[in-house]
């Protein structure tokens, strides 16, 4: 190594490298879970963000253009599969807002604050994929619709329509989870 | 809102609890435009029925915000990404 890379390098490790857990938190959310996957993700991240260093301008947020590399980076594979099949059958979903049912119990949705990070963690997970993306995009990273529908080619329609099941999904899971551990009755 | 209400002075502006429903995250994500926003509101501030429905989804939304990341180490990938950054470099 030339001094001039020697010292890349070590502004590289010094500035992006404490950013590592926190990209592969958002790699899990994106990847369901998937720790391979994750890991994969988060690697070709970093090589992008390191042969790009030299566009990065000292000083301004690294973490958020590292996490926009990442996102973009995941998108664009995603894209990349065409031939997925559909991973969420549509009619299946439940809309039924939660507060329906917990309003004579919980209407003020105490129980969520006694669910652990990691289970809600699991459930953002175990959400279908078309559905986690943009909870994850909407929630995690507080992306607007028109941001979101941007980075799929999607209409805004369709990613409001997603999020907003998404959410009730969501939800419904964590409810049920509540109700299994006894944190509401 | 009682049937009584419907059609005297502002109140015939109200649109639907179904409406607000369909709107409610849109709405808490401050996602509607004008005027649609202004409906919602002016809906959930007199209905009862809509009022803790929706302050029951804002906690819940605050709540995701608030639990959804969560950082991950894995010893594994510092290992992997700091052998890519000196093979790099």
């Amino acid at each position: 190594m030339t001094a001039p890379d020697e010292q890349r390098t070590r502004e590289f490790e010094s500035e992006a490298l404490p950013h590592l857990d926190a990209l592969y938190g958002l790699g899990l959310r994106l990847t369901g879970g998937d720790e391979s996957a994750a890991q994969d993700l988060v690697q070709e991240t970093m090589l992008r963000a390191y042969r790009a260093w030299d566009s990065f301008e000292l000083g301004s947020n690294c973490r958020s253009w590292l996490m926009t590399i990442l996102r973009n980076t995941f998108i664009n594979d995603y894209r990349k599969r065409k031939n997925r099949p559909a991973s969420v059958d549509y009619d299946e979903i439940a809309e039924r807002p939660v507060f329906m049912d917990a309003k004579t119990t919980d209407p003020e949705g105490k129980f969520f604050s006694r669910l652990i990070d990691r289970e809600v963690i699991t459930a953002i997970e175990g959400l279908p994929i078309d559905f986690r993306i943009p909870l994850v995009l909407a929630d995690v990273e507080g992306l607007g619709y028109q941001d979101i529908a941007d980075l799929f080619e999607l209409p805004v329609g369709t990613v409001k329509s997603r999020l907003f099941r998404a959410r009730r999904r969501l939800q419904r899971v964590l409810y049920e989870y509540a109700i299994e551990m006894g944190y509401i009755r | 809102m009682s049937e009584s209400d419907v059609g005297k002075g502002e109140a015939k502006e109200m649109i639907s609890c179904q409406e607000a429903l369909e709107k409610v995250y849109e709405y808490l994500d401050g996602e509607l435009g004008s005027p649609d926003q202004e409906k919602v509101r002016e809906h959930v501030k007199i209905c009862r029925q809509c009022y803790p429905l929706f302050d029951f989804e804002r906690a819940f939304l605050d709540f995701v915000r608030e639990k959804g990341f969560a950082d991950e180490a894995s010893d594994e990938l510092l290992e992997r990404v700091q052998a890519i950054v000196r093979d790099s470099g």
